[in-house]
């Protein structure tokens, strides 16, 4: 079964060769970082109550993932979560925040989540 | 048409063979590759915007009958009266707009896996290259009850609003009875925080009235220290909390529920019944040969069914063992939509994904509690484990955490459907 798979996935890479550019490979961090986005919003656009992470530097949120990693304060819920990542994988999360600039525009139709507003607002 | 060769491409299992069949097609048809979604739950939903955002050369079809997804989460405060069913309500109108998702408003009876089918009960046929299924639950049914009646309210609709019901029935002095089924089931420390909220309210109404949690598990299965005391100190005489109790029958003319060990007699109830995949999984023969296995077997680096290949299950109806939570079921429909775009460019999946839950519990009218853990892929043994030192729940219930409880919702709610 594995080697079919193989078999059809190259076949269908081929059969897309004329539109290669849309099919190719994620950029490094982003599935790492789209696991903030349930409370940091998608592509790091909160929509409320939570920070915005699209846009800050690398260092920023590379430190202060570090930070909060090292010190485990047991009333804060984001100090669990960092916990759960090297220091390698903080880095790729930061440096792809910090790529997606302030209007977290990313992917194809990024731009759709800056403006959005939440239904209760 | 196109759909007829695809379908023989995909059959085929040459290379050779493929490529030919496919240089007959235009390009324009070859670069769209189908995704159907069944289920627009936390999970369904977030897999379809994810996979559209990521890469909108990809084509794809969302099945769910309802026009919108009633959110179990901050469902029990719809029970109590704190919010309406419309904060709880999520529509697919932005799925649709805002991703060029295509909303199938109709429900999935059966798949055909060797011709990759879907098939609807309006008798619509969506062919698929990749099929994700995302059902959320089902139950067990337990003699006597009938859920109808006695709501369960572990899917939210009008199952909260008939526990509200229950609620608002429950007379001065009267005794109200849950119960919870042995886990895994659908969010850990739900029940619990149910019962919080019930004795809250009866507190608050001045009812003077108990109630009596039937837990089929031998200790509270989640925050075990906040819900302990809670049920010990702050709702101490009101919540009886009876463990390793299982309901066997429900005498609804009796108005009593009847455990392994007694026959508990309630003015109101909610019985939560044992659970399940949710029924299409079993149906498509995702659960295998053991008539024991509750959910769908799949490896967790792609959620791709480990029984029926092209088929890939997420969120609740799934079986790694990670939390059945909305948190998690959006955090594993990211997982497999990078997988579904890496597939469809010719890619292995990320060999080393990371998912997370996090729950919000009310504990009283004003103050909340949280739960959270984070995951990862343990390639010597192909499952995903928590990972150290991330395991926790809120040292103590504060308004605080009741404030972050709907900030937290409103991003999570966003994240997955709009
Ligand atoms: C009281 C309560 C409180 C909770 N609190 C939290 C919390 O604080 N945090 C948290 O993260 N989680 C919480 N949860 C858990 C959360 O609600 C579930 O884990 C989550 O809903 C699972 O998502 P899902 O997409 O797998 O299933 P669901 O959300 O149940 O979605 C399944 C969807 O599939 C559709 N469907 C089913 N069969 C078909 C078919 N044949 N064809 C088409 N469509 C179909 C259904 O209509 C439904 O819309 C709570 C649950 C409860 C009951």
């Amino acid at each position: 079964m594995k080697t079919y798979r193989k078999t059809l996935t190259g076949a269908l890479a081929l059969a897309l060769l004329g539109a290669a550019s849309a099919y190719a490979a994620p950029p490094a961090g982003r599935l790492l970082a789209a696991q903030c986005a349930q409370c940091h919003g998608t592509n790091g656009q909160a929509v409320s109550g939570m920070e915005k992470l699209a846009g800050e530097s690398e260092r920023e949120i590379y430190n202060e993932l570090i930070e909060m990693k090292a010190k485990l304060k047991p009333d804060e819920i984001m100090h669990r979560q960092a916990a759960g990542y090297t220091d390698a994988q903080i880095r790729l999360i930061a440096r792809y925040y910090a790529s997606l600039g302030k209007t977290g525009s990313t992917g194809s139709r990024g731009s759709s989540s800056t403006s959005r507003k939440s239904r209760d607002d | 048409m196109f759909s007829h060769n695809r379908r023989k491409l995909l059959q085929a299992s040459g290379a050779l063979v493929a490529t030919g069949a496919l240089s007959a097609t235009t390009p324009a048809q070859a670069a769209a590759p189908r995704v159907v979604v069944i289920g627009g739950g936390f999970a369904g939903a977030t897999v379809a915007k994810y996979v559209r955002m990521w890469n909108p050369a990809i084509q794809v079809s969302l099945v769910e009958p309802n026009p919108g997804h009633v959110s179990c989460i901050l469902s029990n405060l719809v029970m109590t009266g704190a919010v309406g069913m419309s904060t709880i309500t999520l529509r697919y109108d932005n799925l649709r707009s805002k991703y060029g998702v295509n909303i199938v408003a109709d429900r999935a009876v059966s798949i055909d896996p060797v011709s990759r089918v879907v098939l609807t009960a309006n008798g619509s046929r969506l062919p698929y290259d990749k099929l994700v299924l995302a059902p959320g639950i089902d139950f067990d049914s337990i003699p006597g009850l009938d859920s109808a009646v006695l709501p369960h309210a572990w899917q939210a609709g009008p199952q909260t609003l008939a526990l509200k019901a229950q609620l608002d029935s429950v007379p001065a002095g009267g005794t109200f009875v849950m119960s919870i089924p042995k886990a895994p089931y659908r969010c850990p420390p739900g029940p619990y925080e149910r019962a919080c909220l019930l004795a809250d309210s009866l507190l608050r109404r001045r009812r003077a009235g108990r109630v009596i949690v039937l837990d089929a598990n031998s200790d509270v299965v989640a925050e075990p220290h906040t819900f302990h005391t809670a049920f010990q100190t702050t709702y101490a005489g009101v919540i009886d909390y009876r463990p390793n109790s299982e309901v066997l029958s429900v005498d609804w003319a009796g108005k009593k529920v009847v455990t392994n060990w007694e026959s508990v007699p309630f003015d109101a109830a909610n019985i939560i019944p044992p659970q399940r995949a949710g029924k299409l999984v079993a149906a498509a023969g995702l659960l295998g040969s053991d008539p024991a296995t509750r959910w769908a077997p799949v490896n967790p680096l792609s959620y791709e069914s480990r029984v029926v290949p092209n088929v890939h299950v997420i969120g609740d109806s799934q079986g790694t063992g990670q939390p059945k939570s909305g948190h998690m079921a959006n955090a594993q429909a990211k997982v497999c939509a990078d997988a579904l775009v890496r597939y469809f460019a010719g890619e292995q999946p990320d060999p080393a994904p990371m998912t997370s839950s996090a729950c919000y519990s009310p504990i009283t009218a004003t103050t909340a509690s949280w739960l959270t853990v984070v995951f990862g892929y343990d390639a010597a043994s192909g499952l995903m484990k928590p990972v150290a030192n991330t395991l926790a729940e809120a040292p103590a219930p504060t308004a605080g955490h009741y404030k972050d409880m709907f900030g937290w919702a409103k991003n999570l709610f966003a994240d997955s459907f709009s």
